[in-house]
């Protein structure tokens, strides 16, 4: 009955009518950016005769489900919902209800972060299905690499997860530097050159779920940098690094929240 | 019950607790001291949210910091407002009662029983976040109170009370006291806690000053010169009657109003007793009478001889 209140607590909070908006923004966002894309592609296509493509499913789902969904939505949600895992209940100053009770702290964590990890995924899966719709139609979906992305989703959501519940486990301002983790770190190290990429989480996960276009258009600096080196990451290792990520972050966190002091600052 | 040797706890530069070395036993014990002076970092060190830095500290023999044995007998009321605001009242008392280990068969009854305990029960199905101050604090003693604690703290539980809920309160902790549990109550009013209890734990800038008897502790501070503002337009008459008495040591004007007069004594219960005839007799008007000296601050400034 404990876990259960506690779930039920960390998904009223989950739930607030804030972040459930901003949930359902990431989980239409991309499907309406197909939209967009297609109208213009459509209408540059059509009409002026530009030399523009012609609207590409396969093109238009790669770039938004790696660029946006599991670039950003992913990356976002996890940020926000994992962090508030104990920085919330810190800000909140209830955490001193919860580590006075006679349950091991390893438990608090883990039932915390339960409830998280599953509106992370939860959004992500829903973000991808409307982006494949959007782009495929529902009679394409079938042959779209949707059921690969999500089946890889919760490998993203896990690894990203884990490292940011670490992160609130750790430090008092998760947030602030998980955002220059998630939106500095993750964006540029994956599209450096040499063995750089190997550095970054997302260049590990863009293996598994590799969005490879029908044609090669323009193609910036960076990722002419990254695609030097690209090949350097196997399936395997992709694997092997990102369960290592998620066991040894997950486990790190909880030997941390069971030996840390959580007092909320000015308290002190 | 509760057992801190040379305890100190220091958050970095700064100075939370210092060579404490105390036991607190049985019964209402009130952790006394101005702001800053400790109270609360004791009051976290006790229910094991931190670790003493140095020093030893034992919770019902063992090591509180993160101790569910601890726990299961130690119940806490925190001085922050802060609560689970989207929660009624009922639901957190509930919640912290699983947690606390209450079984599911009796906590309900359990829930509703501590909650009218507290007087609480014509608010328990509203939502936290609309309680008042006052509701808030019983709502906070109910949790800490759920699980039948042997141990119970309650930082600063009065704050926010009304006088018939401050009567309430304290008479649920004399209530606890009674049965033979540690309550130990932290305030930085003298007067709160004098209603409240006895035995006092005087703290100071981190530091331990005194411990025992609250009247053996004050008569100490009544040998010291006490002082008495009277603010009167005759002020240099009654300055001379009272100077008449040998209790009384000195008399001073304040250089900007020379109305207000301070005196000194040695024995304020001899002066509280002869001022009203002395003024009478002399027929003098009193405009405003007060003892600088009658609040903790003082106290403390005296026994730390500023």
């Amino acid at each position: 009955m404990t876990d259960l209140y506690l779930i039920r607590n960390a998904i009223r909070d989950l739930t607030r009518p804030k972040k459930l908006l901003a949930a359902l923004a990431l989980i239409f966002a991309p499907g309406l950016l197909v939209y967009i894309m297609r109208f213009i592609k459509l209408g540059n296509g059509s009409g002026h005769g530009h030399g523009h493509t012609a609207f590409n499913a396969v093109d238009i789902y790669s770039l938004l489900s790696e660029k946006v969904v599991f670039g950003f939505v992913m990356v976002i949600l996890a940020l926000v919902f994992c962090t508030s895992v104990v920085a919330q209940e810190v800000e909140n100053r209830t955490i001193v209800y919860l580590l006075t009770r006679p349950i091991p702290r390893f438990r608090i964590l883990i039932v915390k972060f339960l409830p998280a990890l599953a509106a992370t995924l939860i959004t992500v899966w829903l973000s991808l299905v409307f982006t494949a719709i959007a782009a495929y139609g529902f009679s394409g979906i079938v042959d779209s690499p949707l059921t690969r992305d999500l089946k890889m989703a919760p490998l993203g959501v896990l690894a990203y997860g884990s490292v940011f519940l670490l992160l609130t486990t750790l430090l008092n301002r998760p947030l602030i530097y998980g955002l220059l983790y998630a939106f500095g770190w993750e964006t540029w190290v994956p599209n450096m050159p040499g063995s750089f990429q190997k550095l970054s989480l997302m260049a590990y996960l863009r293996v598994l779920t590799p969005h490879v276009t029908s044609e090669v258009q323009e193609v910036d600096i960076s990722q002419a940098f990254s695609s030097v080196s690209q090949d350097n990451i196997s399936h395997h290792m992709a694997w092997v690094v990102l369960a290592g990520t998620i066991v040894v972050s997950f486990v790190l966190s909880l030997y941390f929240f069971s030996v840390r002091e959580y007092v909320p600052r000015d308290a002190e | 019950m509760i057992d801190l040797q040379n305890a100190s706890r220091w958050y970095g530069q700064v100075i939370g607790i210092n060579d404490v070395t105390c036991t607190i036993g049985p019964g209402l014990t009130a952790l006394l001291g101005p702001n800053g002076a400790g109270k609360s970092t004791m009051m976290k060190l006790v229910t094991g949210q931190l670790r003493p830095t140095t020093g030893k500290l034992t919770v019902l023999g063992e090591m509180p910091f993160a101790n569910p044995k601890v726990f299961r007998r130690l119940g806490y009321c925190p001085e922050s407002e802060s609560s689970f605001d989207d929660m009624t009242g009922r639901e957190m008392v509930t919640m912290l009662g699983y947690m606390a280990g209450i079984p599911a068969s009796v906590v309900k009854g359990r829930v509703t029983e501590v909650i009218e305990h507290v007087g609480m029960t014509f608010a328990a199905d509203r939502k936290i976040g609309g309680y008042s101050k006052g509701m808030r604090q019983r709502i906070k003693i109910a949790q800490g109170i759920i699980h039948d604690p042997d141990v119970l703290l309650l930082d600063e539980p009065l704050n926010g009370l009304d006088p018939v809920a401050r009567k309430e309160v304290t008479a649920v902790l004399h209530g606890l006291a009674e049965k033979g549990k540690c309550v130990v109550v932290s305030s930085h009013i003298l007067y709160e806690v004098e209603q409240m209890t006895q035995n006092i734990l005087l703290m100071h800038r981190g530091r331990l000053m005194a411990q025992g008897d609250i009247y053996q502790i004050r008569s100490l501070i009544d040998s010291h010169p006490h002082r008495i503002a009277i603010t009167t337009r005759d002020s240099r008459r009654l300055a001379s009657l009272l100077l008449e008495h040998p209790f009384v040591l000195s008399a001073r004007f304040d250089a900007s109003d020379d109305t207000r007069l301070e005196i000194e004594t040695r024995n304020p219960d001899r002066f509280y007793a002869l001022f009203p005839e002395i003024v009478l007799e002399a027929g003098l008007v009193i405009d405003r009478f007060y003892s600088p000296d009658n609040n903790l601050e003082s106290v403390f400034k005296y026994l730390v001889n500023e």
